[in-house]
């Protein structure tokens, strides 16, 4: 079965909630950032109450959810930014 | 565009914009130097500063994190657009990263054009988006103890949202 590797990135509170800042994942080929999303919460039940407002970033860009994910690439989950 | 122009294109673009984190306190005498140009009529300079008193609560030690690349990459974005929509002679963003004392500069907009209507306009449009998009996280630390990360009114707004790519 065909799969793929993903380096997913948690920050600030996601990064407390999970206990580290960054993990591999590898999910069954094809797979979107929504199927990432599942994964993740089902693993990390904290996850779950932050996925409404949920952002990802794939390759440092903001895309949708539905976007079909490849192997390598590099997956940040970002909550509603609070810099400046 | 010719690849080369394309290259000059960039290169030109890269003299007039700076972005930067920063775990030292900003340099707002360096922001001014590196805004001076004989094309601007006015510069425009905003600062954030880390603020007390949030309510009723005290804040005694602010302290930002950041996805480095991504925000970056997300902050020259951002004045690339501000100089799509305006005459932008030159313009920096500047944001500080690690703790950051009560009272000091957190971030640092700078924008200069030939008129100022122009520059409050791109300095505005630059700091709302910045707090919208770019991937930078604070935390607060209060008198009584506690410690919290703040989260932002909105999510990141998408690419496709902006009539963009």
């Amino acid at each position: 079965m065909a799969t793929i590797t993903l380096r997913v990135l948690f920050f600030s509170i996601l990064r407390d909630q999970v206990g580290r800042d960054a993990m591999d994942v590898r999910l069954e080929a094809p797979a979107t950032g929504t199927a990432l999303l599942d994964y993740l919460q089902r693993e990390h039940p904290p996850l779950r109450a932050f996925r409404p407002v949920l952002r990802i970033a794939v390759n440092q860009e903001y895309v949708s959810e539905t976007r079909a994910l490849a192997d390598g690439d590099e997956v940040a989950l970002i909550t509603p930014v609070s810099g400046g | 565009m010719a690849q080369s122009d394309m290259t000059a294109l960039e290169t030109m673009e890269a003299d007039r914009l700076s972005v930067r984190l920063t775990h030292a306190p900003i340099d707002v005498g360096a922001a001014f130097a590196f805004l001076a140009d004989p094309g601007a009529g006015g510069l425009d300079l905003f600062v954030g500063t880390t603020r007390r008193w949030t309510g009723d609560a005290e804040t005694v030690a602010l302290s930002y994190e950041c996805y480095a690349p991504m925000a970056m990459k997300e902050m020259r974005r951002l004045i690339a657009e501000a100089m799509a929509r305006w005459p932008v002679v030159r313009a920096c963003l500047w944001h500080r990263l690690g703790t950051v004392p009560v009272a000091e500069a957190s971030v640092l907009v700078g924008v200069a054009t030939p008129h100022r209507a122009d520059a409050f306009e791109a300095c505005r449009f630059l700091i709302d988006r910045l707090k919208r998009q770019v991937p930078i996280w604070k935390r607060e630390t209060y008198a009584d103890g506690r410690m919290e990360w703040v989260q932002g009114e909105q999510s990141p707004e998408l690419p496709d949202a902006n009539g963009e790519s």
